[in-house]
């Protein structure tokens, strides 16, 4: 049975982008000078896990770069090495490369060899230099204290791990073992001592692995290849002469504590030893002892000791050793802490096996568990079950049309009781309210499925942030506020290019070097602020600096220059919004930042093509202030209804200005071609819209219809239509599913009463009104 | 063409495997499309029109919560009287991936016929460009056109799918 492994593919792609991200997070909030080391573990789980789903899946440049990342990571983890600025740098930069990896993968863009091999060099070098670090604990002594009575020799340094674990059915299949193998074999000996029927990895595994690593170098790896928690390492501290694979206890007959093999888990080696443990036994202690002791023959040389005694220490039944008066001293004494019961951890069969009934020392008590590991285990478990879901966005989409559905036929059905007045009975009316309650409840849910909070964006930018300041030698902090504030996954996408650029131009131009802002007589390190909260039925993303301000003289020379016509008197919103305008750039010098005067018209053209707006607010020396508007979503939208002839059109309502009626004589015309109106002082362009779609008006003086003020991408033009019908909300469909484009109109709709409205691209009517007057100019 | 002749073994028992056809009436002429194709059938509502679209583009409707464009075929080919009644249908039809409402005068019924009853139709010039029949198919004394529907709709001729896509 082969598996077609590129059908998780998709999957791999997502958890490692989610792995990747997670880690440059947290490499981010990294306090250089004194890492957390549960930051440092997350990092490293986070590396480990591309590593181990890259080589299942067979993308051996992935495994391979996370690897030699994943090394380093471990060194710095274990203390080795120290921290340094660098690395964080370098695994940033590793970070990038394998995402660019990822997507070279998905069959986008391609990775240049020579940075994965520069990037990997940097990661080995730094990795392989010396530890500058003491050892934070000194390795305990080995196990030759007297209070061990095994005379077997202890290797020195070496530790010998017993594994046991049934894998997956898909690593069993394919190199999942044999990886595991070869990773092991790393760290030390490796002996199989068990392995399932010739052929089939399929079954129970039983290593022994002797080397000197701790058992969590190589935990991680033993669990990503087993099948759910069917795992378990257990550490013999002498190395059994006789090879005995009994993990069963209590088969073996007492009295056989040399053969008897520890099932036990120690805590992590280091912590203590087992001679401590005992002696700290013998005191009376009440010293933590913690962990699963294993033969631990010594700790109980008299029943005295454990009957008053404090451990909290798991204990073996200690078959071997426990007398039968020490057995009743502990059974009477029931205040005794120590658990005499078989493992309640990581579950295997053999975990399992029924502790025979000549052991009445078992205590069933195994519910407060001392052990820092078990306690760190809690939360590792928690995330894995994260209760959510992946659904493909197409089910989503079509949940949120089969509801668009419903609202259209719940108002058809109100519109139909309206139309009844009296006749129509109360209670079906009720129920229409009722229904009508419903169905927007239930288009608010559905549509939040869709909703992501703004975090997913803005997460990204303490990165940029960073980057771009190290390169112009700025000192800037980022503050983010509001990033649980939710928006459409479609906007989400498409905000993130504009709000980039906004803060890279905020950076480059706006914030000033750390001596001119001394001089200034500010703190030298800059400010950007990044906002988001709704308002209305807006979402508005602020990008805020303290930096220099927008210089108006500056700008509105450089405007003249350029030929534009502009004025003393134009109003600072208005010059500002210059910097909009294609080309257009103050810099002084072109950075690779910024300063090309692309970006900007750029920025203004992707929010308008969402449906939003941007505006600047800014004071000379003080800072400036980029404020994104946008709807909420671009499934929704809020149009207003016009007439023309027996048609319904939607305007969208962020591109309406105002509305009016003209009188007589408003409107002239220009080489007999053109018309304008007079609106405010300002000759705006007529767009006759019965003209332009060629359909029958039932106007043909200007005076009985309605103007309709446009402002579209800043050019105003006014839209000559029959009459205003309504507001509307209205869901958005794509004409173009079925049919093709049509020129002047962006999409269609379905009105209340079941029929198709389509809605008018403003951009392209005030194209139109401009081209006409290019005509008739 | 090439449909209709295939060469080898094959052809004889392609022959006998019969489809279905949907069959409807343009005028006097009487038309048939792989039922596969044909989504549903229903009565004429009066479409929202579409600024600048030929004429024989009536605008688009709103099925079930889709917009779909409607194409009165009697005008495309200049058959039959042009009048909407409440008798007038549209057939759905599902081409392309795409959902495409077509006025015809009426339907008539449905009908299998073999590989070996239609017979290739001679070349000739006409609005109806022979490349989108398939054949002709004769049914007691009723000649059927046997109609690629699919291309047909999907042609540049019928302005429904953007140039570049066709």
């Amino acid at each position: 049975m082969a598996i077609d492994m590129s059908q998780f593919y998709q999957v791999f792609f997502e958890e490692s982008a989610e792995h990747l991200a997670a880690m440059e997070a947290l490499l981010l909030d990294l306090d250089v000078d004194n890492p957390d080391a549960e930051q440092l573990n997350a990092i490293f789980r986070a590396a480990h896990s591309i590593k181990g789903s890259a080589g299942t899946f067979g993308f051996t440049d992935l495994s391979g770069t996370t690897h030699i990342l994943e090394n380093l990571l471990d060194r710095i983890r274990k203390q080795e090495l120290g921290l340094r600025a660098e690395m964080v740098d370098a695994f940033l930069e590793c970070g990038d490369i394998l995402r660019g990896m990822l997507e070279a993968h998905q069959g986008r863009g391609v990775v240049d060899q020579a940075t994965i091999e520069a990037i990997c060099g940097r990661l080995r070098e730094l990795s392989s230099e010396t530890a500058p670090l003491p050892q934070a604990e000194p390795q305990p002594d080995s196990f030759s204290a007297p209070a061990v009575p095994s005379s077997q020799p202890t290797l020195s340094g070496k530790r010998v791990f017993d594994i046991q674990f049934v894998p997956t059915e898909i690593s069993a299949k394919g190199e999942g073992v044999a990886n595991l193998l070869d990773e092991l074999r790393v760290f030390g000996e490796v002996e199989v001592l068990n392995r399932p029927d010739a052929g089939e990895n399929v079954g129970f595994w039983e290593l022994r692995l002797i080397a000197e690593c701790d058992r969590e170098a190589f935990a991680d790896q033993i669990d990503f290849i087993a099948d759910s928690g069917a795992w378990r390492i257990s550490e013999d501290q002498a190395v059994a002469v006789d090879g005995s694979t009994a993990f069963g206890f209590f088969e073996d007959s007492p009295g056989m504590p040399d053969d008897e093999r520890g099932y036990g888990f120690f805590e992590p080696v280091g912590e203590r030893t087992v001679g401590e443990i005992a002696a700290a036994l013998e005191a009376g202690s009440d010293d933590e002892g913690y962990g699963f002791f294993a033969p631990l023959p010594a700790a109980a040389p008299s029943p005295v000791t454990l009957a008053d005694g404090d451990g909290y220490g798991f204990f073996e039944p200690l078959p071997a050793v426990a007398s039968a008066p020490a057995k009743q001293a502990v059974t009477e004494e029931g205040d005794g802490f120590g658990f005499f019961a078989p493992l309640p951890a990581p579950v295997s069969e053999a975990a399992k096996v029924e502790v025979p009934a000549s052991s009445p020392v078992i205590t069933p008590v195994a519910k407060e568990t001392p052990s820092p590991r078990a306690a760190k285990a809690a939360p590792a478990v928690a995330a894995a079950g994260d209760s959510s879901i992946r659904v493909s966005i197409e089910k989503v989409d079509q949940l949120i049309n089969l509801v668009g559905e419903l609202v259209i036929t719940q108002a058809m059905l109100l519109q139909t009781v309206g139309q009844m007045q009296e006749s129509a009975p109360e209670r079906l009316v009720n129920g229409l309210v009722q229904l009508e309650r419903n169905t927007r409840d239930l288009q608010e849910s559905v549509m939040s499925i869709r909703m992501m909070p703004i975090s997913f964006v803005f997460s990204r930018f303490p990165r940029v942030v960073r980057d771009l300041s190290g390169k112009l030698g700025k000192q800037v902090e980022l503050k983010t506020t509001g990033e649980t504030t939710e928006l459409d996954k479609g906007l989400i996408e498409r905000i993130a290019d504009p709000l980039t650029h906004l803060i890279r131009n905020s950076l480059d131009h706006g914030i000033e070097l750390p001596e001119q802002r001394v001089a200034a007589g500010k703190s030298p390190v800059g400010t950007i602020t990044l906002k988001a909260y709704h308002q209305g039925g807006n979402i508005v993303i602020e990008v805020g600096d303290d930096g220099a301000g927008l210089p108006r003289n500056k700008i509105l020379a450089k405007a003249r220059e350029r030929g534009l016509p502009v004025s003393d008197q134009m109003t600072d919103s208005e010059v500002f919004n210059l910097i909009f305008e294609a080309g257009f750039s103050t810099a002084e010098q072109v950075t690779d930042v910024s300063g090309r005067g692309v970006g900007m018209d750029v920025v203004r053209r992707n929010i308008q093509a969402m449906g939003g707006r941007v505006e600047i607010e800014s004071m000379l020396g003080v800072g400036t202030r980029m404020t994104v508007r946008l709807p909420l979503t671009l499934a929704i939208l809020d149009g207003m209804s016009v007439a023309v002839g027996d048609q319904t059109y939607i305007l969208p309502l962020s591109y309406v200005i105002e509305s009016l009626q003209p009188q007589a004589g408003d409107i002239k015309t220009l080489s007999n071609q053109a018309r304008l109106i007079q609106v405010r002082g300002e000759y705006l362009p007529v767009v006759v819209l019965h003209e332009v779609f060629n359909i029958k008006s039932g106007w043909t003086d200007f005076t009985q219809g309605i103007m309709i003020v446009l402002d579209a991408d800043g050019t105003k033009a006014a839209l000559f239509v029959d009459a205003l019908v309504g507001q509307h909300q209205v869901v958005i469909k794509s004409l173009e599913a079925n049919y093709r484009r049509v020129p002047g109109v962006s999409g269609a709709t379905i009105m209340g009463d079941g029929h198709v409205a389509l809605i008018l691209d403003v951009s392209a009517i005030a194209g139109l009104a401009r081209n006409t007057m290019q005509k008739a100019g | 063409m090439e449909a209709m002749t295939p060469a080898g073994a094959a052809t004889a028992e392609e022959d006998l495997v019969a489809s279905e056809y949907l069959t409807f009436t343009l005028g006097a002429e009487e038309y048939a499309i792989d039922i596969l194709k044909v989504q549903e059938i229903r009565g004429y509502e009066s479409p929202t029109l579409i600024a600048n679209a030929p004429p024989f583009i009536k605008g688009v409707i709103n099925l079930r919560g889709i917009i779909v464009p409607i194409v009165d075929l009697r005008i495309k080919f200049n058959l039959g009287k042009i009048e909407y009644t409440p008798f007038t249908v549209v057939i759905i039809l599902n081409v392309a991936g795409r959902v495409i409402g077509a006025v015809v005068d009426s339907v008539s019924d449905v009908i299998s016929l073999t590989g070996a009853q239609i017979r290739p139709a001679p070349d000739f010039s006409g609005s109806f460009d022979t490349k989108y029949i398939l054949g002709l198919a004769s049914i007691d004394s009723r000649m059927l056109i046997v109609t690629d529907i699919e291309r047909l709709m999907t042609s540049a001729d019928m302005e429904l799918i953007e140039s570049s896509v066709a």
